[in-house]
C-alpha cells in the first residue's frame, strides 16, 4: 500500500509540474508524455471567500437500474439515466470535497475516501497538491454525516490523522446516533459498519471534535442547516459573504440526474427515505428560490452550480468554468 | 516498448485505467524534485503555504474509440448581451440567459479547442486566438497545451472550420512564423475561395471585412502546406467533413470516428448552447448568412440529438463536450446541452 500511495502521489506531482516535464524531456531527448488528465480542482469566489472543489475519484455501480433506488422500478431509473445521456449499464459515483478559504482559515467539508474505499478513488491528496493546498493548513473540518466515503479520509489506513491542525465539527445528532451501537438494528445491514468506522476515524482526533446543533454558526459566514434523512443527522452548510452565498449540500441529493429530477426517490443508502426526500425538497427548493450557488459531494465535477425547478423536481445547471477566478 | 512520443502517449492514456503498473511508469517520468513525500500523512505540523488563488489548467481528455481527444481552453472575452442576437428582443435573450443563471448584461464567450490523436496523427481543429496582449482574458491555449503535454511541433494537421479571427489567429507565433511548424493546414474549399477573393468584400457584412486581410496574413507562412477539401468527404482516415455553411460561406464541421464511436466537432454551428440550442432560429451578430446558419443549426442539432452523438463546441462552457437532447421551453422546440461527466479515468 505504501508503495502504491507514493506512486500515486508522484503522479499527482507530475500533473502539477508541466514545466519540469518540459525540461526533463529536453535533457533526455524523449518526447514529453502528455499527462493523462488535468488535475481535478476548481476555484471560484463566494464574496471575498474562495471555494475550491477537489476531485477524490469515483466508484462505479454496475446496472444502476437495479438494487439502488428502492422505490422506483428499473424502467423508470434507466429512463432517467437515458434522459441524461448516461449509461444504463454502469454509473460512476464521484466524490468531490469542497474547501473554503475565509479570514478564519481553511475549512474542509467532509474528508474524501482516503484511498481506502475504491481503486478509482483516493485522488484528493494529489489534487490538493496540484491546487497548492497543504492539508496542514486545514483548521476546520465540517462533517455532513458519517458514511464511509465522507469520513474515511480523516485518517490513513494506519489510522493516523491526515489533518493534524484541524478541529472536526460534527452534527450532534449524527454523533449521538453512530456512537451508540444500540442503534445497530435500526439501520440497514449495509450501513452497520458505520458504527465501528465512526469510532475508528474520529479516534485520532480525540479532544478536537466539537459537536454542533442544527442552525449553529460554526465560523464567521458559515452555519449548519439540518437536512436529516439520508442519515439521522445529515447536515448541510450555508456559506455567506456579503450578498453571495453557497450551499454545501453534501448528500442531500446524490447524482442530480437521478435525485434532483426525481426528489421522491430513495436509495439503499438512505436511513429514512421519506425524511431524505422532505429534506431534499426543502433544501433544493430554497436554493432554487434564492438562485444560490451550491456544491455537492456526488455531482459531476466540478460539482458547483445552480438548481432550477423543473416538472415535479429540479434540474442542475453547472456554473461556467472560468480561468478568471 | 518504444520510447517515442506516440507510445508514451498511449501509455499515459491508460494510466488512470490501470493504476499500479502505469503509475510506476509515470513515477519514472517525474523529475526527482517533484517526488512526493513518502507518507500520506503530512510530515510537518506547520502550514507551508498561503491561500492559493490560481485556477486548474484548462484541458480535458477523453477517448473516442482509439482517438484520444483533448479539449484545451483558450480563455474568454466579454461583450454586451445587447446586440448579440439580431432577430429577438433583448428582453427575450436576457430571459433565456437568466434561465441558465447567466448574467443579462455581459455575455461571456469562451474558446475551447479540440485536439484528437490516433497513431501518427495529432490533429487540432481550428487554431485559437494565439499570442495575445499581456492581461488579455483570451489566448490561454499555449499555456494549457503545455500543461496538457501537447507540443505544437508535433501537430500533424490543423483542420479549419472557418476563418473568423478567433479560429485562425493562433496559426502564427509571436514572431509571425508558423505556430504549428510541421502541420498540414486543411481548409474548406468554399471558405478559402470566399476569403481569398477581395472581390467579395462588398458582398460580406461590414463587420467581417477584415477577415480578407487577416486570412491572408495568418495563412501566409504556410504556403505550399495548405490543402483545400470539399466538404462532405474524408479528410484523413477517421475524420470526415460535413458542410454547415451559413455562419460563414464555407463553415464546415467534422466527424471523428473509430468503429462505433464518434464525436462531432461543431465549431460555430452554435455559439453558447444556453442561448442557441434553446432558440435555434435566433441569429447572432457574427453570422454571415443568418438564415442559412439557423437552418444548418437545426439540421445538425437534430442529427446529433437523434444519434446521441458526443460533440465538442468552440464556444461551449469548458470542457465543452457533451450531448444534445431535445427540449421544449417557452413553447419552442429546441435542444438542451448535457455536459459529459468529468472523470479522472480517461
Amino acid at each position: 500500500m505504501t508503495e502504491r500511495r507514493n506512486l500515486l502521489a508522484a503522479t499527482g506531482a507530475l500533473l502539477a509540474a508541466p514545466a519540469f516535464m518540459g525540461r526533463a524531456s529536453a535533457q533526455t531527448a524523449a518526447a514529453p508524455a502528455p499527462v493523462p488528465q488535468a488535475p481535478g480542482f476548481y476555484r471560484f469566489r463566494v464574496g471575498s471567500f474562495i471555494a475550491t472543489t477537489v476531485w477524490d475519484g469515483f466508484a462505479t455501480r454496475q446496472n444502476p437500474g437495479t438494487g439502488w433506488i428502492v422505490n422506483a422500478d428499473q424502467a423508470a431509473v434507466e429512463g432517467a439515466l437515458r434522459d441524461a445521456m448516461l449509461s444504463t449499464t454502469r454509473l460512476d459515483n464521484p466524490f468531490i470535497v469542497t474547501f473554503l478559504e475565509t479570514p478564519a482559515g481553511l475549512t474542509m467539508f467532509d474528508s474524501g475516501t482516503g484511498g481506502q474505499l475504491a481503486p478509482t478513488a483516493g485522488r484528493m491528496r494529489e489534487n490538493l497538491a496540484a491546487a497548492g493546498i497543504d492539508p496542514a493548513r486545514v483548521t476546520r473540518i465540517l462533517v455532513s454525516h458519517f458514511h464511509g466515503d465522507h469520513i474515511t479520509g480523516l485518517t490513513t489506513a494506519e489510522n493516523v490523522a491526515v489533518f493534524p491542525n484541524a478541529q472536526v465539527f460534527v452534527p450532534e445528532v449524527e454523533w449521538a446516533f453512530w456512537n451508540d451501537t444500540a442503534n445497530e438494528s435500526r439501520v440497514p445491514q449495509a450501513q452497520r459498519g458505520t458504527f465501528a468506522n465512526t469510532a475508528r476515524r474520529f479516534g485520532p482526533y480525540q479532544g478536537k471534535v466539537e459537536r454542533f446543533a442544527a442552525g449553529a454558526v460554526i465560523l464567521p459566514g458559515v452555519h449548519a442547516v439540518a437536512a436529516y434523512g439520508h442519515t439521522p443527522g445529515h447536515t448541510v452548510f450555508h456559506v455567506a459573504d456579503g450578498t453571495d452565498q453557497l450551499f454545501v449540500t453534501a448528500d442531500t441529493a446524490s447524482r442530480p440526474e437521478v435525485f434532483l429530477r426525481n426528489p421522491g426517490w430513495a436509495s439503499v443508502f438512505d436511513t429514512d427515505g421519506p425524511a431524505a426526500t422532505a429534506s431534499r425538497i426543502a433544501i433544493f427548493g430554497r436554493i432554487a428560490a434564492e438562485r444560490a450557488r451550491m456544491t455537492a459531494y456526488h455531482f459531476p465535477f466540478p460539482a458547483n452550480g445552480y438548481v432550477q425547478r423543473m416538472g415535479e423536481g429540479f434540474r442542475f445547471i453547472p456554473a461556467d468554468w472560468s480561468n478568471a477566478i | 516498448m518504444l520510447v517515442d512520443r506516440r507510445s508514451v502517449f498511449a501509455g499515459s492514456a491508460v494510466l488512470a485505467m490501470a493504476l499500479p503498473a502505469a503509475a510506476q511508469q509515470a513515477a519514472t517520468l517525474a523529475p526527482p524534485s517533484a517526488q512526493a513525500p513518502t507518507s500520506q500523512a503530512p510530515t510537518s505540523q506547520a502550514p507551508t503555504s498561503q491561500a492559493p488563488t490560481s485556477q486548474a489548467p484548462g484541458f480535458y481528455r477523453f477517448k473516442v474509440g482509439g482517438w484520444t481527444v483533448t479539449t484545451v481552453h483558450d480563455g474568454f472575452f466579454r461583450r454586451p448581451v445587447d446586440g448579440f442576437v439580431r432577430n429577438a428582443p433583448l428582453a427575450d435573450v436576457q430571459a433565456i440567459l437568466a434561465d441558465s443563471f447567466l448574467p443579462g448584461d455581459q455575455l461571456t464567450i469562451s474558446f475551447t479547442i479540440t485536439f484528437a490523436q490516433r497513431g501518427d496523427a495529432l490533429v487540432v481543429f481550428d487554431a485559437g486566438n494565439g499570442v495575445t496582449a499581456a492581461g488579455a482574458t483570451q489566448g490561454r491555449m499555449i499555456d494549457n497545451m503545455a500543461a496538457a503535454g501537447i507540443d505544437p511541433a508535433r501537430v500533424t494537421h490543423v483542420i479549419h472550420s472557418h476563418f473568423h479571427g478567433d479560429h485562425i489567429n493562433g496559426l502564427l507565433n509571436a514572431e509571425n512564423g508558423r505556430a504549428f511548424p510541421n502541420a498540414e493546414i486543411i481548409v474548406p474549399a468554399p471558405e478559402w475561395a470566399w476569403w481569398s477573393d477581395e472581390g467579395n468584400t462588398t458582398r460580406s457584412p461590414e463587420g467581417q471585412r477584415p477577415t480578407f486581410a487577416n486570412a491572408a496574413r495568418r495563412f501566409a507562412p504556410y504556403q505550399g502546406r495548405v490543402r483545400q477539401i470539399t466538404p462532405g468527404g474524408e479528410v484523413l482516415p477517421g475524420i470526415t467533413s460535413i458542410a454547415a455553411h451559413g455562419h460563414t460561406p464555407g463553415h464546415t464541421i467534422y466527424r471523428i470516428s473509430d468503429g462505433a464511436e464518434q464525436l462531432v466537432f461543431l465549431a460555430d454551428t452554435l455559439n453558447r448552447p444556453e442561448i442557441m440550442a434553446r432558440r435555434p432560429d435566433w441569429q447572432i451578430v457574427f453570422d454571415f448568412d443568418g438564415e442559412a446558419a439557423a437552418a444548418g443549426r437545426r439540421r445538425v442539432l437534430d442529427m446529433v440529438a437523434t444519434d446521441r452523438v458526443r460533440v465538442t463546441g468552440y464556444h461551449f462552457p469548458f470542457p465543452a463536450n457533451g450531448h444534445f437532447a431535445r427540449h421544449v421551453s417557452g413553447g419552442v422546440q429546441g435542444f438542451i446541452f448535457v455536459p459529459a461527466d468529468w472523470s479522472s479515468a480517461v
